[in-house]
């Protein structure tokens, strides 16, 4: 239902009712404003959520929250961002919509922003985030396109940065003597044992369904394996060596896996390890609120975490959301306010007591963080092996990931031959790219 | 106005908001889809500023090994729900067909999953195939045997399943209607005849109820081309593209891949097959038809 | 049918087995989903069947937290709005419902009387346009609706449109109420004057014509003569309607947007990849099926005539 604006008389009371609380100057302008934003359904944003009444009552400025499934949330951005004037004020992408929203001329270049004395707050820190998240999320027009480089500059701030990182079961390996993988190699062999040693327990859960599940499980493997989807002139090298170990390895991993594995998205993958179906997870930071919470999780209290194993090199993963301000937003300097405030030291460390993911350095160390969550000082060090170049954030990914990710289940479920497999999307990639006018300069 | 031009517009004032909406929401978007299939369409333009690309489009996917297999699926899906539901839900009405106590009630019963939203199914039927604890795997681990992989390897036979749990009862319920409304004086000169129960529904109740089984049945394969939610919620098209019913495809196209053109070519090419199928089976509903009436008049004639 | 006056026939047993496990095999999984719906996800996801858990409606609590007036302990914030979902659901199934009806009654009346098609000519056309499955129309529905069946907001009607609710941008018909119940009542019309037509020929015109002697107008005649000689054919015509406006997904979801979701929308949206809750899915889902439930239970009869009507007769 359309609803009624608010209207200015009422605006204005609100900020005489306010104005005790709010501190004098920055917000002064912007208090009654409502601001819309556009969230994921998300762990990270579920805590933003917990903590944006506390940026209304400093600032006076209301927001509103409309919280969709990722995809879901995308598809909307494309077609609100795409209009005159649009319904959002703030949005959280995901990675790579980055190179489709800049290469469209939709979001503001945050320039503006902080060079405006009355906007910027001098006391922001940005020498104080974490690199490869701003440059991963934030950065457009670098190398590559999508990568830091001298060319490039700043559309958007990471929010919500996410890692991956092993979660194993203390209790199971302890019980059968086994130490924490290092490598892949001990990973996959402790991963196989395991069935054998605990009947009826999975190694390792991992997400493996048709479609992004598939492609994100394979690319995690792929970085640490030695590969890349693309050499430096893109042409698909995602069928070389180290892609079909990255597919076996998929493959050894759902094969030794619980029961159902290769249909598991993201919640079932995680539902099984929260469920003590399988003693390892090697996924997203992002879990590990819910495996803390008893309401969801039967193994509160016995798991142990510990980084990525290592295969040719440490790659972790590099995702998560960013938050940016599109070009046809009514309220953008609000909504800068906005941005600002949920990235600075306060709102970072206000959302990662909230079960968020941090996005600073410094609240990875900050001591009540860690004493509320003790594994946030290995997901800091996590952090520092992420790769930001895991995956091509190149407008054309969308329809590479979804031929990959169709391919790949086809692999896990129909015992396609891998080096086949990933032969054809190769070709497949190829025509998608010469399409896209990536081979004009050959 | 006088009251004779008044009677005459009458007729074409009852008529014309259903024919102005139906222009408007019905008709004319078929033509725009028409129209838009053959352009190069991405949901951020308005489809007057996209390219005229022929017929690329249909091209694309004339040759898109995707595009063939999601047909496939959505011919095996069509094909299997429909036999299989009129199997049953016919034997089930000449099994039910008989003056017992509390039909109506059991009917009532019957109705209940076709109504409600598919949706809901989905998610129903999601989490009793769910592989820990679902009830198929539970059931089947307590029985000693081994637990299956429904939405994984058989995903297919899942929503299969679904679909019959939903729509067998559209089925049992029509035949039910025309088992019902069959000339008693067919069946009581059978009887007289001392024909036996199985030849009466070999010989006369299956071919008398023929024409009312095909419209059934050409309802239930129109239908079945439009499932779209309950494959949604259980297995979104996957593993692979094992579960993705064209009207999947054409919205993940739409959607997904952000390429309208290329999904409009493909409705276009799903009403095509649609078209056909009907058309075959209305044709063939003439000679059932035909060959019903004069089955009735050879049995009167006997008499 | 078998009327209730002639003599129950007594079956074999096993007859009676055959029909029990029927029942079960029909309403299980809707009593599933309903004893689910009273368990917290822990006791759901443990896998622990049966009837032994403590009843919770914590989970409807969480749905509905829009609409209950007290806060809830176990939540921190109101993430689901299906109070709002469920009156959107509510305004869009009953507003399409009855102009499917109105609209499509006036059609059948004068395609029957005026004699304007053959029978054969109207089911024909029925049946195309049923052939057409709602994701055919999704394309299109999605473009006009967005960009085409527009005002502009500079117009007279659209700034008026924008002071009153406001909003930003062009007023287009996607993201209103009125789109939806656009589409739904297109989509439904031509199997609601199917149906009606068939219950409209088996008035007798001589009624109709005696109403005209006593000089009453053609309106009139439709309203007081015909209308109320055809109401199990608008109740079975108006059950089917509401059933798909309330059920749909696909179209709502490419039209409406964060002020006009469905409760089928919100489901879906809820089946989100990070985190199934079932306990809340199921009693959302329970939610949604109550109306349907209802209409079942209470119009069976009219149902299996629309059905049969559609089908048998057609």
């Amino acid at each position: 239902m359309i609803k009624f604006k608010k209207s200015l008389l009422c605006a204005a009371a609100g900020t005489v009712l306010l104005a005790g609380q709010a501190v004098a100057g920055p917000y002064d302008d912007y208090a009654g404003q409502t601001l819309v934003v556009n969230f994921p359904a998300h762990p990270h944003y579920d805590a933003v959520r917990k903590i944006l009444p506390e940026f209304t009552k400093q600032t006076g400025i209301e927001v509103e929250v409309d919280q969709l499934p990722y995809l879901k949330m995308r598809e909307r951005q494309t077609l609100e961002l795409g209009q005159d004037e649009g319904d959002y004020d703030l949005i959280a992408y995901v990675v790579f919509s980055k190179a489709d929203y800049v290469y469209a001329d939709q979001l503001e270049n945050l320039a503006r922003y902080f060079m405006n004395p009355k906007l910027a707050d001098p006391s922001y820190d940005s020498a104080d985030l974490i690199d490869g998240y701003v440059y991963n999320i934030g950065f457009a027009g670098g190398d590559k396109g999508y990568l830091q480089g001298k060319t490039g500059s700043l559309f958007g701030m990471p929010y919500g940065s996410e890692t991956s990182v092993l979660g194993y079961r203390k209790d199971i390996f302890e019980k059968h003597g086994l130490s924490v993988p290092e490598t892949y190699d001990e990973m996959l062999d402790i991963a196989c044992k395991i069935p054998e040693l605990e009947p009826g327990m999975g190694g390792l859960s991992s997400r493996a369904a048709s479609g992004h599940h598939a492609a994100h499980a394979f690319l995690l493997h792929l970085a640490p394996l030695g590969g890349r989807i693309f050499d430096d002139s893109w042409n698909p090298t995602m069928n070389n060596e180290a892609g079909v170990q990255a597919a076996n390895a998929l493959k050894t991993i759902v094969d030794c896996g619980p029961e159902g594995a290769a249909s598991f998205g993201f919640g079932e993958a995680l539902g099984s390890f929260l469920a003590g179906d399988t003693a390892m997870f090697l996924d997203t930071t992002i879990v590990a609120g819910q495996i803390d919470d008893p309401d969801k999780s039967k193994v509160v209290g016995k798991v142990g975490w510990a980084m990525h194993p290592m295969g040719e090199r440490r790659a972790s993963q590099t995702g998560g959301f960013g938050i940016g301000i599109p070009k046809n937003a009514e309220n953008k300097e609000a909504a800068f306010l906005l941005m600002q405030w949920l990235t600075s030291k306060e709102g970072d460390k206000l959302v990662a007591l909230a079960g968020g993911n941090p996005s600073r350095f410094s609240t990875h160390d900050d001591a009540d963080v860690n004493a509320k969550f003790p594994h946030m000082k290995t997901f800091g060090e996590a952090l520092q092996h992420a790769d930001p170049d895991w995956r091509p954030i190149i407008p054309v990914w969308g329809k590479v990931n979804a031929d990959l990710g169709t391919t790949l289940s086809k692999v896990l479920t129909e015992d396609l031959d891998i080096q086949e497999a990933l032969d054809g999307v190769a070709e497949r990639t190829t025509a998608i790219m010469e399409e896209a006018g990536y081979y004009t300069w050959k | 106005m006088s009251t004779a031009t008044f009677n005459r517009l009458t007729p074409y004032l009852f008529l014309a908001p259903a024919v102005v909406i139906m222009a408007l929401a019905l008709l004319y978007p078929l033509g725009y889809m028409i129209y838009g299939s053959f352009r190069a369409w991405d949901p951020s333009q308005a489809l007057g500023e996209s390219t005229f690309v022929g017929l690329a489009n249909y091209v694309t996917l004339w040759n898109d090994p995707s595009f063939h297999e999601s047909a496939g699926v959505t011919l095996k899906f069509a094909a299997s729900v429909v036999s299989v539901e009129m199997f049953i839900g016919v034997g089930l009405a000449l099994l039910l067909d008989r003056n017992i106590r509390g039909m109506s009630v059991l009917r009532t019963l019957f109705i209940l999953p076709m109504m409600i939203a598919p949706v809901v199914v989905g998610l129903i039927w999601r989490y009793m195939y769910h592989p820990s604890v679902g009830i198929f795997n539970n059931t089947l681990k307590s029985l000693g045997f081994e637990s299956i992989d429904w939405l994984g390897q058989h995903a297919l036979l899942a929503v299969i399943l679904a679909d019959i749990w939903q729509w067998t009862p559209f089925i049992f319920i029509l035949s039910l209607a025309a088992l019902q409304s069959l000339p008693r004086s067919a069946l009581e000169a059978a009887r007289i005849d001392g024909a036996t129960a199985w030849q009466q529904i070999i010989h006369i109740k299956l071919p008398l109820m023929m024409p009312v089984l095909i419209v059934t049945g050409l309802l239930r394969l129109i239908d079945a081309f439009k499932v779209l939610e309950v494959i949604l919620v259980m297995t979104e098209g996957g593993p692979g593209l094992s579960t993705e019913i064209l009207a999947l495809r054409i919205s993940r196209t739409a959607t997904e891949f952000r390429e309208l053109g290329v999904a409009a070519a493909m409705s276009n090419y799903l009403l095509m097959m649609l078209l056909v199928l009907t058309v075959i089976m209305l044709a063939y509903n003439r000679v059932q038809e035909y060959r019903a009436a004069r089955a009735i008049r050879i049995i009167e004639e006997d008499i | 049918m078998s009327s209730s006056s002639e003599t129950h026939q007594s079956q074999h047993p096993a007859f009676y087995m055959v029909v029990v496990m029927l029942i079960i095999m029909a309403i299980g999984p809707i009593a599933l989903m309903f004893v689910n719906s009273f368990k917290l996800d822990v006791d759901i996801i443990s896998g622990t069947s049966g009837l032994l858990f403590l009843p919770t409606i914590q989970n409807y609590e969480t749905a509905l937290c829009d609409v209950l007036p007290y806060e809830m302990e176990h939540l921190d914030f109101c993430a689901l709005k299906f109070g709002g979902a469920f009156v959107n659901s509510l305004v869009i199934a009953l507003v399409s419902t009855i102009l499917t009806l109105v609209i499509g009654c006036m059609a059948a009346y004068a395609l029957v009387r005026f004699r304007f098609m053959g029978r054969d000519a109207v089911s024909g056309s029925t049946l195309m346009v049923r052939m057409v499955p709602p994701a055919v129309l999704l394309v299109p529905v999605f473009g006009l609706w967005n960009n085409e069946f527009c005002i502009s907001k500079t117009s007279w009607l659209g700034s008026l449109i924008r002071d009153e609710f406001g909003g930003r941008g062009d007023v287009c018909l996607a993201g209103t109420h009125s789109g939806i119940i656009l589409i739904y009542v297109a989509m439904n019309l031509p199997f609601v004057i199917w149906i009606l037509q068939s219950f409209i020929v088996q008035v007798p015109r001589q009624l109709e014509e005696a109403a005209r002697m006593d000089g009453a107008g053609p309106f009139q005649v439709f309203f007081k003569v015909v209308l109320p000689l055809i109401k199990p054919g608008l109740a079975a015509a108006a059950i089917f309607t509401f059933r798909i406006a309330w059920n749909e997904y696909l179209l709502a979801s490419a039209l409406s947007d964060r002020d006009t979701k469905t409760v089928p929308i919100l489901i879906v949206n809820n089946m989100s990849e990070f985190n199934v809750e079932w306990g809340v899915i199921m009693a959302t889902g329970m939610l949604l099926a109550i109306p349907p439930i209802i209409f079942t239970l209470f119009a069976s009869r009219q149902i299996i005539t629309g059905m049969t009507a559609g089908a048998v007769k057609g």
